[in-house]
C-alpha cells in the first residue's frame, strides 16, 4: 500500500518542480528587468550584481526628462483607434461569416492575412503614405495596424457570435425590428464581453507592434516600442532606461490581460473549435 | 380576431422539398396545432408564417392581407421559441416591453401593458431579474408574456413546453389553455407531442413528409384517422396492425376471418387496426359486435397506476392492449386468454394506398 501512495507523491512532485522552473523561467527576464531599471547608472551593465541601493533615477529619467511620456500617449492613440476601427469592421464582419454560411471558405480566408509576413505589406504600405503624406503620421500607423488587427478582431468574435441563438434575432426580427437593428440591439449587447476581450487583444497587438511603428514612424508620431528600440544607440545600449520603458510597457497589459483571460482564451478557440 | 391561410405553400432548403404544397385554413380564435414526428415539415410552416423563412411557391394570407413579401416585423404575430430566447441581458420588464418599444409606444404605456401581462401570467415580483436568474418555468412565462403584451393578430408556438419537465409541462399547458380562452386569440402551436396536441387542440393538422396527412378536431383525429401514418402516429402505445385479404365474409387475416361491418371490394388487400384500448374480454361483447377473437399469450405487463399496458404474443406477433386495473389480474405473465375485437371498434385500410376504407 505504501509503494503507490509514495509513487504518486513522488509524480506530484515532479510535476511542481517541471511547473516550478516553468514559471521561474517565464518570470526571470521580468525580474531581471525590474531590478535592472532600479540600479544605479554605474552599476547596470554589471548584471551579475543583484545587491545594491535601489536608485530611482532611471526612473525619473525616462519618465519626466524623455519623450517617453509623449511615445506612450502615441502608442494610445494609435492603438485606441486602431482597436476603434478594426471592433467597428470586425463586429459586422464576424457576424456575418457567423450567420451566413455561404461563406464559409472565406473564413478561413481572414487567417490568411495573418499568415503573410508584414514585410510584403510595408513597402507598397509606404509608398502610398509617401505619396499621401502620411509617413511619420499616427494615421499611417493606425491604417498598417488595422492590416493585421482586423482580421484577427474578426476571427475573434465569430466564435462568440456563433455562440448567440438565431432565436434571439428571429425574436427581434418578430418583435417589431429589422435584421440590423437585431444584430445591434439584441445580438452585440449579448456578446460584449466578447467584444471587450476582442478590443484588449487587438489593443495588446497594435500596442506591441514594432516593425510597422519603426518605418512608418519619426520623430512626432514615434511609438513606444520604438522609443524603446531608440534606448539601443551607436554609444551603446542604455539598459536602466530601456528596462524603465520596457515596464511601461508591459505591466499595463498584463494586468489587463489577466482580468479578461477567460474571454481571451474563448475567443482565441472559439472560432475554431465549432469546425 | 382575425384567421390566417396558406395556398399552395412549398418550401425547399438546396434540392430537398420539405413543404410540399400545403392548402390550410386557420379559423380565427381556434387553437390550432401542427402535430407531426420530427422532419415533416411543421415548423418550417410556422416559420415560413412568422416570416423567418421565404416560401419558394405559394401565399401566406392573414386576415385579409397577403404577407408573402413581408419581413417578420410587418406581419404582427408573436412568437414563443422552444428555447424561449429571452434577450439575456435584459430584465423580465425590459424583455416584455421591447417588443413595445419598437412600436414607439409612450412609457407610460409600456409600463401599464407589461404590468398587466405579468399580472396575467404571475411574474410581477420577477420583473427586475435578468433571464438567467429564472427557473426554466419563469423563463417560459416571461417568453409567453413577451407575445401576450403585443395583442398580435397571431400567436405562433414553436414546441413551447418540450424543455420542460413533465410535471411543469402539465402545468403549462393548463396555463397556457386558460390564456387562450381569456385572450380569445388566433393560435398555431407545433408540437410532436401526441398528447399535447390531443389536450390542446380546437383543431388537429397532423403532417407527415412536407404534406398534410388529415386535419379535424382531435376525436376525430384518434377515432377516424384517415390513413395509416395518422393511424400509427396517434395514440399511446400506438395501434396493433394486422395485414389481411377482403374476402366475401370479411377479412381475412393471421388470426382468422374478421368480420367486418361495412362490405369490401373482394381481393383489396386490408390492413386491419385495432387500438391497445379496444380489446375486450369475449364476455363483455354480444356475439354480433364481435369481429373476431384471437388468442393471446400474456409476455409483458406494465402498471400506469389505473391502467396497465400489456404486451401479448398472438400468431407470432407482438401486439398492446391497455386495460384498466381491475383486469390486470387476469394477465398473468405466460398466461394464455382469449380477447375478442368489436366491429365498430375497427378501422380499416387499404394497404396500398393507405387510406381509410370505413
Amino acid at each position: 500500500m505504501a509503494r503507490p501512495i509514495l509513487m504518486k507523491r513522488l509524480q506530484r512532485a515532479t510535476v511542481e518542480l517541471v511547473v516550478a522552473i516553468a514559471i521561474a523561467i517565464v518570470l526571470f527576464p521580468f525580474a531581471w528587468v525590474l531590478v535592472t531599471s532600479l540600479k544605479p547608472p554605474h552599476l547596470v551593465a554589471e548584471p551579475a550584481v543583484w545587491t545594491f541601493t535601489p536608485s530611482f533615477a532611471n526612473w525619473r529619467d525616462v519618465l519626466v526628462r524623455s519623450d517617453v511620456p509623449l511615445n506612450i500617449v502615441n502608442s494610445l492613440i494609435v492603438s485606441l483607434s486602431t482597436v476603434g476601427l478594426a471592433l467597428l469592421f470586425g463586429c459586422p464582419a464576424a457576424y456575418s461569416f457567423s450567420r451566413f454560411r455561404t461563406a464559409v471558405s472565406a473564413r478561413f480566408a481572414i487567417l490568411a492575412a495573418e499568415m503573410m509576413p508584414p514585410a510584403i505589406l510595408i513597402l507598397p504600405l509606404f509608398l502610398i503614405f509617401y505619396r499621401l503624406g502620411l509617413i511619420d503620421s499616427k494615421i499611417g500607423v493606425v491604417i498598417a495596424h488595422l492590416t493585421f488587427v482586423v482580421p484577427v478582431v474578426t476571427w475573434f468574435l465569430i466564435g462568440f457570435f456563433d455562440e448567440v441563438p438565431r432565436e434571439l434575432e428571429e425574436q427581434a426580427m418578430i418583435d417589431g425590428y429589422t435584421q440590423f437593428q437585431a444584430f445591434y440591439k439584441v445580438v452585440l449587447p449579448t456578446i460584449r464581453p466578447g467584444i471587450a476581450a476582442a478590443g484588449i487583444f487587438g489593443f495588446v497587438l497594435s500596442w506591441n507592434d514594432l516593425f510597422y511603428a519603426l518605418i512608418l514612424t519619426g520623430g512626432e508620431s514615434r511609438t513606444l516600442p520604438v522609443a524603446i528600440a531608440g534606448f539601443w544607440t551607436f554609444r551603446g545600449v542604455d539598459m536602466g532606461k530601456m528596462a524603465v520603458a520596457i515596464l511601461v510597457a508591459v505591466v499595463p497589459i498584463l494586468i489587463i490581460s489577466f482580468f479578461v483571460q477567460k474571454h481571451l482564451i474563448r475567443g482565441l478557440g472559439g472560432g475554431a473549435v465549432k469546425y | 380576431m382575425i384567421g390566417a391561410e396558406l395556398k399552395a405553400l412549398r418550401k425547399s432548403f438546396g434540392g430537398s422539398e420539405v413543404l410540399k404544397g400545403i392548402d390550410l385554413k386557420i379559423e380565427p380564435r381556434q387553437f390550432t396545432v401542427l402535430l407531426g414526428p420530427s422532419g415533416c415539415g411543421k415548423s418550417t410552416t410556422l416559420r415560413l408564417i412568422a416570416g423567418l423563412e421565404t416560401a419558394s411557391a405559394g401565399e401566406i394570407w392573414i386576415g385579409n392581407r397577403n404577407v408573402s413579401g413581408l419581413e417578420p416585423r410587418e406581419r404582427d404575430v408573436a412568437m414563443v421559441f422552444q428555447n424561449y430566447a429571452l434577450y439575456p441581458n435584459m430584465t423580465v420588464a425590459q424583455n416584455i416591453g421591447f417588443g413595445l418599444k419598437a412600436r414607439k409606444l409612450p412609457k407610460a404605456e409600456i409600463d401599464a401593458r407589461v404590468a398587466e401581462a405579468a399580472r396575467m401570467l404571475g411574474i410581477t415580483e420577477l420583473l427586475g431579474r435578468k433571464p438567467k436568474q429564472l427557473s426554466g418555468g419563469q423563463q417560459q412565462r416571461v417568453a409567453i408574456g413577451r407575445a401576450i403584451v403585443r395583442k398580435p393578430n397571431l400567436f405562433l408556438f414553436d414546441e413551447p413546453l418540450s424543455n420542460l419537465d413533465t410535471k411543469l409541462r402539465i402545468d403549462m399547458r393548463t396555463e397556457l389553455l386558460r390564456l387562450h380562452r381569456e385572450l380569445n386569440a388566433t393560435t398555431i402551436y407545433v408540437t410532436h407531442d401526441q398528447e399535447e396536441a390531443m389536450t390542446m387542440a380546437d383543431r388537429i393538422i397532423v403532417m407527415d413528409d412536407g404534406r398534410i396527412a388529415q386535419i379535424g378536431p382531435p376525436e376525430e383525429i384518434y377515432h377516424r384517422p384517415q390513413n395509416l401514418m395518422v393511424a400509427g402516429f396517434i395514440g399511446s402505445p400506438s395501434m396493433n396492425f394486422f395485414q389481411g385479404t377482403a374476402a366475401e365474409a370479411g377479412v381475412e387475416t393471421p388470426l382468422g376471418t374478421v368480420r367486418v361491418a361495412p362490405p369490401l371490394r373482394v381481393g383489396t388487400a386490408v390492413t386491419l387496426g385495432v387500438r391497445p384500448d379496444d380489446l375486450y374480454f369475449p364476455d363483455s361483447l354480444d356475439e354480433a359486435q364481435t369481429a373476431s377473437t384471437l388468442d393471446v399469450t400474456v409476455e409483458i405487463v406494465e402498471l400506469l397506476g389505473a391502467r396497465g399496458i400489456v404486451t401479448m404474443r398472438t400468431h407470432d406477433r407482438r401486439i398492446k392492449g391497455v386495460f384498466d386495473e381491475r383486469f390486470l389480474s387476469r394477465f398473468e405473465e405466460g398466461a394464455t386468454l382469449t380477447l375478442a375485437l368489436a366491429k365498430d371498434r375497427l378501422h380499416l385500410f387499404n394497404s396500398e394506398s393507405g387510406e381509410r376504407l370505413a
